[in-house]
């Protein structure tokens, strides 16, 4: 059951990560030309219809990593306690204070998007959304470090 | 004051507050509850092993207060935000929409102090 979740909650991450990619680079450069190289074709996506997407691959991955710890808590924490990986727990410890905030802020991320106002600066939702992106890419690897822990020889 | 306005006030000042009570609910450890996953058991608020005589035995329940934190520091911002809600437009507008990535920032840095600890801990042997 927890290995199946597990490999569910990697796979919707990777969805997010994905997502969440596109939608920033696009944000901070979007392409005014057609674009000839892959780089150009990545960033030229329509951003704002990537929030309801985001909004949901991250609310469904927050759901399923916060089942998954409850096993992690259990199993692999206190093997990795006695080993000493202190470091590795504090990162992974990072990862779940700050996907708690970025979970706080799918909702003024999703009004900045789908609801933007004409006085609202453009700073915002681009740095609302870059901190979203970095709270999802620092999560992927964190998770993806303990995970493969041993395979890594740490 | 129409639902969509009322809605982006609660948004703002939610994600806002939920950052800065976070930090705080972390730093007092303000569990609203504690989880023990391997008894099956929930309690009410923030519980530490108080076995002084086999602290190294904590591994056998071990608790989570990470669900406690954030529910704490949930249910605050939803009564900051539903304030918010509230509160006439003209007094909302003072408020600069920059706070809504600065303040989550400087929470994330703030956790990160607050985490600093682990990484000073030595493993086993030294």
């Amino acid at each position: 059951m927890a290995t199946a979740l597990l490999i569910i909650h990697g796979l919707v991450a990777v969805a997010l990560l994905g997502a969440m990619t596109h939608q920033t680079l696009a944000t901070w450069a979007p392409a005014r030309a057609r674009p000839g190289s892959f780089f150009g074709r990545f960033r030229t996506v329509p951003s704002a219809s990537f929030a309801n997407a985001i909004v949901v691959l991250y609310a469904a991955a927050a759901l399923l990593g916060g089942i998954v710890y409850l096993y992690f808590r259990v199993d692999i924490r206190p093997d990795l306690e006695r080993a000493g990986h202190w470091p590795a727990l504090g990162l992974f410890d990072l990862k779940e204070h700050f996907v708690a905030i970025g979970l706080a802020l799918l909702p003024a991320y999703w009004v900045c998007w789908r609801h933007p106002r004409a006085d609202e600066p453009a700073r915002t939702r681009a740095a609302l959304t870059s901190i979203l992106a970095f709270i999802v890419w620092w999560s992927f690897l964190i998770g993806h470090v303990l995970n493969n822990m041993r395979g890594f020889g740490l | 004051m129409t639902s969509s306005h009322a809605f982006r006030r609660f948004a703002f000042a939610y994600g806002t507050a939920f950052a800065v009570l976070y930090v705080v609910a972390l730093k007092l450890d303000l569990a609203l509850f504690t989880v023990y996953p391997s008894l099956g058991i929930v309690l009410l608020g923030t519980h530490h092993s108080r076995d002084v005589s086999g602290p190294s035995m904590a591994f056998l329940a071990p608790a989570i207060y990470w669900y406690g934190w954030t529910a704490t520091a949930a249910l605050e911002a939803v009564m900051v935000g539903v304030v918010a809600a509230f509160l006439p437009e003209r007094w909302t507008r003072r408020f600069w929409p920059g706070w809504l990535w600065v303040v989550p920032a400087l929470a994330m840095l703030a956790c990160v102090y607050l985490t600093m600890p682990w990484f000073r801990l030595a493993p086993p042997g030294n």
